[in-house]
């Protein structure tokens, strides 16, 4: 039995705009999303803002009815049997909000495990093991208020392993995280996935994916794009080459030029500091050195790279695939 | 059972801790002790150079009536609190009871509102040198207790709909004016229009307010029941009217998307 079965998910939300003349629009956030998780593994769902990644977490987890489609958590299903779903898994969002201020971290762990029935005798000991786990040892009786962002993340971390679920829902746990806190999450969640827990991972970051995900879906605009290993999406674009260009000032039209040459797969600019770096993805035994300068004359150039693409680079290939 | 039990006990205590702001002295005494005595003088001083009511009149309804501020104001926080925070999700994403669950967050509020409307009482009385007579004392709790619980029920409806509206504050100072004029407080049932003393009849207050006044006049708690009865069965419907619409709307939610959204 599959720990998590998705099977053509669908999500449509109505918005609705003005006061008296109301409109509303149809916004489908998840169009047909398939995908299954075996128990034990780690899954990881990338994808940009907005792609939908949230939304299929939350009709998975039972907090949003799907508008089509079904999905099943450890066998049962997410709408008719809502509550034992709920007993078995645990559901951890990214962010600083999501704690109550007002108590401290052991209160806020306490509560919970009140309503997910953990047995009073278990409860101190689990909440010990667990502050343990995340960091959080010696600052439990501390309000939450005073947390630092990764602090709460970590708490977050800790409330959705009290009661030892079976799955794990990790919505962008490392968002915000300075480079040590999200390196300590990273190693607990790798020690989650050696103890057997099956884990849904959401991130931005490529590279944490890389690390920890046995397979990964990429989602684009409601859609799964791709789904296989890492190292099956890096082969993916792993016979073309990557060109980058550091330039200062660059525009629409001109990024529009680039991605119109033959043999270009994919274009993308990154901020670094002072300037940007025209990224693009070319086929094999494709130079387009020159013809890309050439659109870019007029503006100031700094260095030109070409190297191998990277699991980053396949990712922006296939959302920004029309 | 005993999950249920907890949840609904220390379930209830912790949420309250943790939603209810005024839990801080600088707040607490003013909002919920000094201002109950400003609106009992008010009316008195009113009543008094209008030469209507006695101060016994005003001090009762408007000691009682004035326990709508905790209690519809925390019950509205209770859910509106949640969303704030963003801790809505993950509550209604636990398997916990819902019974337990809500109705234990409604036992703080109720013992609250009873303390407050009975501290303006004492207090509002000292004040005035309004006489209670000793025997209604224990009876008064009581009555205060049935009133605070009617209006508890009320309450969760506020709370229900927090669900689906972020001005939770607003709707409670409505619904807290609203009491004001059709519970009896301050102008005789008999005085105001006939729809207003009917419409009365359906709300929390009413029959507790009569019934504390004949207390206080000597008639004993036998007197009452039926007064105290009807209070009773006010706040029940009030509190099954808004636990049924508290699992609506968490269904609506679920299938509308309209947890995060107003």
């Amino acid at each position: 039995m599959a720990a998590i079965e998705a099977h053509e998910l669908c999500r449509t939300y109505k918005t609705h705009t003005g006061t008296f003349r109301r409109r509303t629009k149809e916004v489908e956030a998840v169009r047909g999303v398939s995908f299954t998780i075996e128990p034990g593994e780690l899954f990881g769902l990338l994808g940009p803002n907005g792609a939908g990644k949230t939304t299929t977490i939350k009709m998975l987890i039972t907090l949003l009815i799907p508008t089509a489609g079904s999905a099943r958590v450890l066998g049962l299903d997410v709408v008719k049997d809502a509550r034992e779903v709920r007993k078995r898994i645990g559901y951890v969002f990214g962010g600083e909000r999501g704690v109550y201020e007002r108590l401290s971290g052991y209160d806020n762990l306490r509560y919970f495990a009140e309503l997910y029935g953990v047995p009073p005798k278990l409860q101190k000991p689990r909440i010990e093991e667990l502050l343990e786990l995340v960091g959080l040892k010696g600052r439990e009786h501390e309000r939450a208020e005073g947390y630092s962002r990764g602090m709460k993340q970590r708490l977050h971390v800790a409330r959705g392993l009290l009661h030892d679920p079976e799955v794990l829902f990790l919505d962008e746990p490392t968002i915000g995280l300075d480079p040590v806190g999200a390196r300590e999450l990273r190693s607990t969640i790798a020690s989650l996935t050696a103890a057997g827990k099956t884990i849904l991972l959401t991130t931005h970051y490529m590279f944490e994916a890389d690390a920890l995900c046995d397979r990964i879906a990429v989602i684009s605009k409601g859609s799964i794009v791709a789904e296989g290993t890492p190292a099956d999406l890096k082969r993916g674009v792993g016979q073309g080459s990557v060109l980058e260009v550091e330039v200062y000032g660059v525009d629409e039209e001109t990024i529009e030029q680039v991605r119109r040459l033959g043999g270009v797969l994919a274009v993308s600019v990154e901020e670094r500091e002072q300037a940007q770096v025209l990224v693009v993805q070319t086929q094999a035994e494709v130079e387009l050195t020159s013809a890309i300068l050439g659109h870019l004359n007029g503006g100031q150039v700094g260095r030109i790279s070409q190297r191998e693409p990277t699991l980053e680079d396949a990712y922006v290939a296939l959302v920004t695939e029309e | 059972m005993i999950v249920a039990a907890r949840i609904f006990v220390v379930g209830g205590l912790t949420s309250f801790r943790a939603l209810f702001y005024w839990l801080t002295p600088w707040i607490y005494v003013p909002t919920m002790l000094v201002a109950p005595i400003f609106q009992i003088l008010l009316f008195a001083y009113i009543g008094r150079s209008a030469g209507l009511e006695s101060d016994e009149f005003y001090l009762i309804g408007n000691a009682l009536q004035y326990a709508a501020i905790p209690c519809l104001f925390a019950m509205a926080q209770m859910v509106g609190g949640e969303r704030y925070q963003n801790t809505l999700s993950a509550i209604l994403v636990s398997p916990a009871p819902r019974i337990p669950l809500f109705f234990g967050r409604s036992l703080p509020v109720l013992l609250n509102g009873a303390f407050v409307a009975a501290f303006s009482l004492l207090v509002g009385a000292l004040v005035l040198g309004v006489h209670l007579p000793a025997s209604s004392l224990a009876p008064l709790g009581l009555v205060v207790l049935i009133a605070a619980f009617s209006c508890t029920g009320l309450g969760l409806v506020n709370a229900a709909a927090s669900l689906r509206i972020r001005e939770n504050a607003v709707l409670s100072n409505v619904i807290f004016g609203f009491l004001l004029i059709f519970t009896g407080a301050n102008v005789p049932l008999d005085d105001l229009p006939s729809w207003i003393s009917t419409a009365a009849q359906g709300m929390p207050f009413t029959h507790a307010i009569k019934a504390a006044r004949e207390l206080a006049a000597g008639a004993s708690l036998g007197d009452v029941r039926g007064l105290l009865g009807a209070e009773l069965l006010v706040g029940a419907i009030y509190g099954v009217a808004g636990y049924s619409l508290l699992r609506w709307f968490e269904v609506l939610s679920r299938r509308y998307a309209t947890l995060e959204r107003s």
